[in-house]
């Protein structure tokens, strides 16, 4: 269990987090969602234990990680701009992780190297930008960590690549309950893979949820009626947008699936369709009922 | 078990489709009572999708009666489905109806649709 208390940092004027509070439950794969300059590297960083919240603190297991090497030993954090020692191949890159990582298997990075096809004698340097990615995470799944951060790591991986990486992931949280945390910018980046998200926008986490409870809250609706029911409203049902055109009406409807069909089944609607969210549409929702215009938020 | 097909791309749920997927396996009889249902993390692996989403679709199939589970030593098909199957009844005449509301609007005859009904039939029979 990861817990963020009140964590707060400031860049001289500039607050990068206010006051960010979240726990993050053992082998969940969580999505940190945000736009650029939302803090999700700086939330990152504080959590890895590399920077030193001005206030709060961030727990392992009810352990904080400032200063404590025995707790960040078990932590890997994969930054956006990867660091590989200067003229190095794959192999040197893992003996050298093995030092500071005391459950680090080489052998396992040298599989992995040869699963992602990545020449394991060739410069890291020499690399292209989604190879340096695939070496990065590589290096970081085989020291065997507890709590795995990755900062934007996903984006831009090939399909083949993130199909690969699924699996890795998949396989070490079922085995091992590791952690994983994963920044990125793009919501269609962490929709398939993640069983939390959370959204950090100004330095503050607005919402975090389980991924299943949020689709299975919300949906669009169709709805055609000979006459159109003057009064659309029911109680325990949330309607948090209706557009009509004549007798037809598209209607995001917060609240359970079954109530919803038995809701509008009582209008008798000529015609009735259910159609669930996407993760993007669900957070433009959830934004627009928080008073956020959400256009600023998602690319 | 590799019939199971997950489309990230689909607006449904993965969590839904796991569930569905499984049930439609199960009652069909492809997978038949007491045959043991694919680990956790071999599914995930498998299916290249989270774990946590695959012990949630366990256990709305264990708590719907499809499936039981042994502490130790995983999930099972259960013995009786009949209890189960029950419950889809109600969910199945649903989309039927919606499907002949949806039919009616477009003016196909009631004749194609009970004929398609009688073939239908006929064709799934075991």
């Amino acid at each position: 269990m990861i817990s963020i208390q009140s964590v707060a940092k400031t860049f001289g004027d500039v607050q990068s987090l206010d006051k960010v509070t979240a726990r993050i439950g053992e082998g969940s794969i969580f999505g940190l969602i945000g736009s650029n300059g939302s803090g999700k590297s700086t939330l990152l960083r504080v959590m890895a234990g590399i920077l030193r919240p001005d206030t709060g603190e961030v727990k392992y297991d009810g352990i904080p990680v400032w200063d404590r090497p025995d707790v960040k030993k078990r932590i890997f954090y994969i930054s956006d701009d990867q660091f590989f020692l200067p003229g190095s191949d794959i192999l040197e890159n893992a003996r050298f992780l093995s030092s500071l990582y005391p459950n680090y298997d080489v052998e396992e990075a040298l599989r992995l190297a040869r699963a992602f096809n990545l020449p394991e004698k060739r410069k890291i340097q020499s690399f292209s930008k989604g190879m340096q990615k695939q070496t990065a995470i590589l290096l970081g799944l085989a020291a065997k960590p507890d709590w795995l951060f990755c900062d934007e790591t996903f984006d831009g991986l090939d399909p083949v690549m993130r199909e690969i990486v699924k699996k890795l992931f998949a396989r070490e949280v079922a085995e091992r309950k590791m952690t994983a945390v994963i920044a990125s910018h793009s919501l269609r980046e962490l929709e398939d893979i993640c069983d939390h998200i959370g959204l950090l926008h100004k330095g503050g986490i607005l919402f975090e949820s389980d991924i299943d409870e949020l689709k299975s809250q919300l949906h669009t609706v169709q709805a055609g009626f000979e006459k159109l029911p003057e009064r659309i409203r029911c109680d325990g049902l949330h309607f948090v947008r209706i557009t009509g055109r004549g007798n037809f009406i598209t209607a995001v409807v917060g609240g359970e699936e079954e109530a919803v069909r038995a809701y509008f089944s009582s209008l008798s609607p000529l015609y009735f369709e259910l159609i669930p969210l996407t993760l993007e549409e669900i957070f433009i929702a959830e934004m627009e009922a928080r008073g956020y215009d959400s256009g600023s938020f998602l690319e | 078990m590799s019939n199971i097909r997950i489309d990230v791309k689909s607006r449904t749920p993965i969590f839904e489709q796991l569930c569905a997927g499984i049930r439609e396996e199960i009652l069909s009889g492809a997978m038949a009572p007491g045959e043991a249902l694919p680990s956790v993390r071999a599914l995930a692996c498998e299916l290249a999708i989270n774990p946590n989403t695959i012990q949630k679709a366990y256990a709305e199939l264990e708590r719907q009666k499809l499936i039981s589970s042994a502490p130790g030593r995983g999930s099972f098909v259960s013995d009786d489905i009949r209890p189960a199957m029950g419950a889809f009844e109600e969910k199945i005449l649903a989309d039927l109806r919606a499907a002949v509301h949806r039919a009616r609007l477009c003016s196909i005859a009631k004749e194609k649709l009970t004929e398609l009904i009688d073939k239908e039939w006929e064709g799934t029979k075991p």
